[in-house]
């Protein structure tokens, strides 16, 4: 089961400009679970490498701009699983954004090759990404968009904790609905972030692609 | 970008704006008219210039817009007091870099530097021009004004990268690494650092310079905690203590990873390696394929005695139970599959425990043998043992498999577990006929009795046991390889293809499918398959080699050319923008990924696949147009008379190939596109673990571009020798002379002859000898068509040459003509005459065929061509001597004989693809279904089809769910035939459409020779 992917082509152009810097002052550790298996950050190699796990159908192979624009932005939010052998096991990518209280987390795309599914690898490198989020960039929220008839990745998600904010018409090539998901992390305490809005809403309405 | 607008380049923002918008959404006409107008208010503005050019430049003008952008460069140079602003320079840099004139835009900013020398933005502009243009000793030079004007940190690390770039991917020493080391201490001593990658660069750098005790007292220093994660900081710890030898230090560090993080893997290798004070892991030579890292570590033992090696295991040990103790999440891995490696260092070192791993094994199969992974896995364990513990292991797996669970997903997986040890143990080719089909059966059994597992799952969700008829297809193949019939061939497309009607979507059935109708002849299905795979950017350097290589050697050229340009296209966008990336990298301070970008792009620059695209791509077009010589001269023009590609196969020899392809997914007869086991008779091959045959590999692909870059330039030069040949002494074009040619083919051919393994003269004496009848058609192997494109450009040297006459002493001038005239009838007829018809056999000789005819006999006709034109009577010529008289006619006569004897070849390929073409569909897709149905027959194919007709005829909707009943009620493999037959009828025409144009140029060309 492939989780999630978007529609990435407008993403590049509507990036915001803000720079990844610890701001925290206490070491993380990645995960707090203690349940990880060989997880390091993506590099260009292996975007060479990852041919099995970008041959499955829902599993988005962007431009390399694309690639590239989130490796030199935000190198803590790419990572990659990888199996003994050496074998890509899944990987995912995304970013950080926002001002205010609307800073926050994004996934940008999470996928696990066939032969490592159902072994929750998705839910480590989601919690990996969750973990930088909170920890080292002191993030309000981590989100994400899925398609609405998704439902298998919709139930995964839920059962990470992600609720559906809100819903985006047409967010899919102008054709099939989003659902913009969305998890508080630690630093919003009244858990704002995740309040359900009660109106979809349009693409151009969104405040970060 | 509104803010920039304030004052554009000494223009009111109001009057730039619109012509911003109007190029963002590509209104070109409109913005060029709002150009000039502004343009002839300002005209001498350089930012209006550059404007006016940008928006030529994207209307495709982009020799005016050089030339406005020249004059704007001027006027910058020119005018002291004009002002030099950053948005003006930027604009005339992407009209230049978009013109591929870098050097012009690093000239303005290096121009406006050394008048602003304190302006910031310029600066960090020209710092920008050199990382475009790679030149990575003036991007330092640049840094280091910068950093000295602000004493920024980031500044400094923008130097200190370019002095790694130089090491690491230019010719810099690595001294250099000194003198960044000297800038990074003196920074930090008055500054300190605070970014973590300055840290990482810091620490690179020392390590570089193997001063590892360095490295660590930094890490461990102040500087230390701008690492946030903890692991990411233990890490480098754990590596430095290793690299200084410290090995007890170092062990107890990747201790405690594994402790915060038990399914690491390579935290678990390193820290074994760290026991057995083994350094392999992070010596340099470790890997040197980052692209295809080996799938296990080289061990190291001689230095240890054996009570080391007792003691470090034993620590290995005693922490592994505790790690395996302490989990409690049964899905991790990593502490069982620890007890494998450690098994497998104990085998290495020469312990006798081979029964201890097959039971450590065993327990790992008890936990994970469901797993879809388990067999990758355990691969390299695996391997370590005797072919006869091997099976052992089998034995005893096949015993403890059946009563392990009680979960049907999970018994499923375990069963499968099983049919892919069997494979990976290389034990299906010890199989009798016999065996080998009662495997399938079961494999296909297995699948049809387990559908209903996937009743419910989501059609976009992979199904339970889908793995198992890939098994079937691979055992169906082996099959075919033994006994060569075809209907195990069928039977193992009619597995896939049942498959993906089912579920649409496996990607794995689809590259199998695509392999198997590439044998048959039926490229056009390859092809849809391949394209349903949507292989895209970076995909297309990784998975192409599923299909390109047969696609070179087919007639399908529109397929091929679609191909070649979406892939040069990537490549080639790719190094426009990669330098603007590693700039972005810059600007966000992840240096790290600085030097990454840069090598990347250097990986993807050397890549074999782009080499090949890149001399094959003119080659297509040459075939194209061979028919058409002054279509074809046009081409010839356009890549500078082949001289460049000249200069390429001069430097194959030397250049650095690398080799992205992903090899994994091919299926096991064909490993890389070089071999197909099933074109050669069966041997017992064990199809795990795939042979690396890149090394093979690169010797193939050097020796197949060099000979093709060739090709141009030798085409060019026939063309012209065989033209003034005919002309006498006029000059061909008044270009060249014809010393110049025949000398310049004349080393052409030696190169070539070289190529093929022979200087020129026994190369001369080789095709003469075969030719003649002397030598047999065999001493060609299977470089024919190199040989024959040699006769070919050998014969048009001596039109103009005469010196193999002289060599002879014979009597004819013309005897190489018949010498090729005889080669191309001899091979290309003997290959029509021994094809079976394409229903019947799987890859015949027809890409062999095909590229006898595209090639070699296209160069021939072009030769043809080039003499029956110059031959043609014009008003210019004057009236030729008794002596040119005399050699005319025997040279018309000999390209009469030329012409004749292509046609001949031509028509008969021709005749023999109309048989083809001419079968009834009805009886060639009986054809095929038949052979799935041997009557009369007990043994042979069928059998697995029989079980999925089964299925399909009982189908119980309650049992399987909607949608499968839906799909198999859809199953008809009557279409699956017909859909074969079609797409070799497709190749089959496009083939006799190739030659049927040259024929018809060949007859024409009868005609106008005849009027000579």
């Amino acid at each position: 089961m492939i989780i999630f992917w978007r529609n990435g082509l407008a993403a590049v152009a509507n990036i915001l400009t803000l720079a990844v810097t610890g701001s925290g002052d206490r070491p993380a550790t990645r995960e707090s679970s203690g349940d990880m298996t060989t997880i390091r950050r993506f590099c260009c190699n292996d975007l060479l490498r990852f041919a099995s796990v970008n041959l499955d159908h829902l599993t988005e192979t962007f431009n390399m701009s694309f690639y590239m624009t989130y490796l030199a932005r935000w190198p803590d939010y790419f990572h990659v699983a990888e199996a003994p052998g050496n074998h890509i096991m899944g990987y995912i990518m995304g970013k950080v954004e926002g001002q205010g209280e609307s800073w926050h987390g994004h996934v940008t795309a999470v996928t696990v090759a066939p032969e490592y599914r159902r072994q929750r690898l998705a839910k480590k490198l989601m919690n990996l990404l969750e973990n930088i989020s909170d920890k080292i960039d002191k993030a309000y929220f981590v989100d994400l968009f899925v398609r609405a008839s998704n439902t298998p990745a919709i139930k995964m998600y839920e059962k990470l904790g992600y609720v559906i904010y809100r819903r985006v018409l047409r967010y899919y090539s102008g054709e099939e609905d989003g659902l913009d998901m969305r998890k508080a992390l630690s630093r919003d305490v009244e858990k704002k972030s995740i309040n359900p809005l009660k109106h979809p809403v349009t693409p151009d309405e969104l405040e970060y692609d | 970008m509104a803010s920039k607008f304030v004052l554009a380049g000494g223009i009111p923002e109001r009057r730039v704006r619109p012509i911003w918008d109007a190029i963002d959404s590509r209104q070109f006409k409109n913005a060029l008219k709002q150009a000039t107008t502004l343009l002839s208010k300002y005209p001498n503005s350089p930012y209006a210039l550059a404007l006016k050019a940008h928006v030529l430049e994207r209307m495709g003008k982009s020799d005016e817009a050089l030339s406005i952008c020249l004059n704007a460069k001027e006027l910058l140079y020119k005018n002291d007091s004009l002002l030099m602003d950053d948005l003006t320079l930027s604009t005339l840099q992407i009209v230049f870099q978009r013109l591929d004139h870098l050097d012009l835009a690093t000239a303005c900013y290096e121009h406006a530097c050394g008048k602003f020398p304190n302006n910031l933005d310029l600066m960090m502009g020209l710092f920008n021009c050199h990382v475009r243009e790679y030149s990575f000793v003036k991007q330092q030079q640049t840094a280091i004004k910068m950093y000295k004007l602000v004493g920024e940190e980031r500044f400094l690390l923008w130097a200190v990268c370019s002095i790694q770039l130089q090491v690491l991917c230019g010719n810099g020493g690595e001294k250099l690494l000194l003198l960044a080391e000297g800038l990074l201490k003196k920074h930090v001593a008055s500054h300190s650092l605070h970014e973590p990658e300055a840290l990482i660069v810091y620490i690179s750098i020392l390590e570089q310079q193997a001063k590892y005790n360095d490295a660590l007292e930094i890490l461990c220093g102040k500087l230390g905690s701008l690492l946030m994660i903890e692991v990411d900081k233990l890490k480098i710890q754990g590596r430095l203590l290793a690299r200084v030898g410290d090995y007890a230090a170092a062990a107890d560090i990747y201790q405690k990873i594994i402790e915060l993080c038990p399914d690491d893997w390579e935290a678990f290798l390193y820290f074994l390696g760290c026991l057995l004070e083994d350094d392999s892991s992070w010596c340099d030579e470790a890997i040197t394929d980052l692209v295809h890292p080996p799938k296990f570590v080289k061990c190291k033992f001689s230095h240890l005695t054996d009570e080391a090696f007792d003691s470090g295991i034993s620590k290995a040990t005693n922490f592994v139970r505790k790690l395996q103790a302490d989990t409690t999440d049964n899905s991790i891995r990593g502490p069982y599959l620890a007890n494998l490696e450690i098994e497998r260092r104990k085998k290495l070192f020469g312990k006798n425990n081979e029964d201890d791993l097959v039971d450590a094994l065993l327990l790992y199969y008890s936990r994970f043998g469901h797993l879809a992974c388990f067999t990758s896995d355990i691969d390299s364990f695996l391997q370590v043992l005797s072919s006869d513990k091997k099976r052992d292991f089998l034995e005893k797996l096949i015993k403890s498999s059946s009563p392990l669970s009680s979960q049907p997903t999970k018994e499923l997986g375990q069963s499968i577990t099983i049919f892919k040890i069997q494979e990976l143990i290389g034990n299906v080719y010890t199989f009798s006929a016999k065996e080998l089909e009662d495997c399938a059966i079961q494999a296909a059994e297995l699948y049809c009795r387990n559908l209903p597992l996937s009743k419910d799952l989501d059609p976009q969700e992979s199904m339970h046991g889908e793995e198992l008829l890939s098994i079937v297809g691979n055992v169906l193949v082996q099959l075919f390889w033994r006994t060569r019939d075809l209907g195990y061939f069928i039977e193992a497309v009619m597995v896939l293809e049942f498959g993906l009607t089912i579920r649409r979507y496996v990607w794995q059935y689809k590259i199998l499918l695509l392999h198997l109708y590439s044998h048959f002849g039926a490229l056009p299905l390859a092809y849809e398959w391949y394209k349903s795979l949507d292989v895209k950017n970076i995909l297309l350097e990784t998975v192409s080699h599923h299909i390109l290589p047969q696609m070179l050697v087919s007639p399908l050229w529109e397929d091929l050319d679609n191909l070649l340009k979406d892939y040069l296209k990537f490549m080639d966008d790719h190094f426009r923008e990669s330098a603007d990336l590693t700039f972005l990298a810059y600007r966000h301070r992840n240096y790290s990924k600085v030097i990454e970008f840069v090598q990347f792009k250097e990986q993807l620059q050397h890549s074999d696949q782009y080499l090949m695209a890149r001399v094959e791509t003119p080659i297509l077009r040459l075939k194209q147009n061979a028919d058409n010589i002054e279509e074809e001269e046009h081409i010839l023009e356009s890549l500078k008379c082949g001289i460049h590609f000249v200069e390429l196969s001069n430097e194959i020899g030397s250049k650095p190939l690398t080799f992205n392809q992903d090899f994994q997914s091919r299926p096991w007869w064909t490993p890389t596109s070089e071999k197909n086991y099933l074109l050669g008779p069966f041997e017992g091959i064990s199809y795990y673990p795939r042979e690396s045959r890149i090394k093979d590999k690169e010797a193939n692909v050097r020796r197949a571009t060099e000979r093709k870059s060739l090709l141009p330039r030798m085409i060019y030069l026939s063309i012209q020798s065989a033209s003034t040949s005919v002309k006498g002494n006029i000059k061909a074009n008044g270009s060249i002379s014809d010393p110049q040619i025949s000398s310049e083919l004349k080393s052409l051919l030696d190169c070539y002859a070289k190529m093929l393994g022979f200087s020129l003269s026994d190369a001369i004496d080789a095709v003469t000898g075969v030719s003649s009848g002397v030598m047999s058609s065999e001493a060609f192997h299977s470089d024919a068509v190199d040989w024959l494109n040699f006769a070919v450009f050998l014969n048009a040297w001596n039109l103009n040459s005469h010196e193999l006459v002289q060599q002879d002493g014979g009597h004819s001038g013309f005897r190489s003509w018949h010498m090729v005239n005889s080669l191309l009838e001899k091979y290309i007829l003997a290959k029509v005459r021994s094809m079976e018809p394409l229903i019947r056999s799987p890859q015949c000789v027809l890409p062999i065929l095909v590229q006898l005819v595209t090639e070699p006999l296209s160069w021939h006709c072009l030769i043809i061509q080039s003499c029956v034109r110059s031959s043609l009577p014009s008003g210019k010529k004057k009236k030729k001597s008794g002596h040119a008289d005399n050699s005319m006619s025997s040279l018309s006569h000999a390209v009469r004989d030329a012409i004749q004897s292509s046609c001949c070849i031509i028509e008969e390929v021709a005749k023999w693809l109309r048989d083809q073409i001419n079968q009834p569909e009805d009886k060639n897709v009986e054809c095929i279904l038949s052979s799935l149905w041997p009557t009369g027959q007990e043994e042979g194919p069928g059998k697995v089809f029989k079980i999925l007709e089964t299925l399909i005829s009982s189908v119980d909707e309650t049992e399987l769910g909607d949608r499968i009943s839906q799909a198999l009620r859809s199953w008809s493999h009557v279409d699956v035939a017909r859909k074969i037959v079609n797409g070799q009828h497709t190749v089959l025409s496009e083939f006799l459409r190739i030659c049927e144009s040259k024929f018809k140029s060949l007859e024409s060309l009868k005609q106008q020779i005849a009027q000579v």
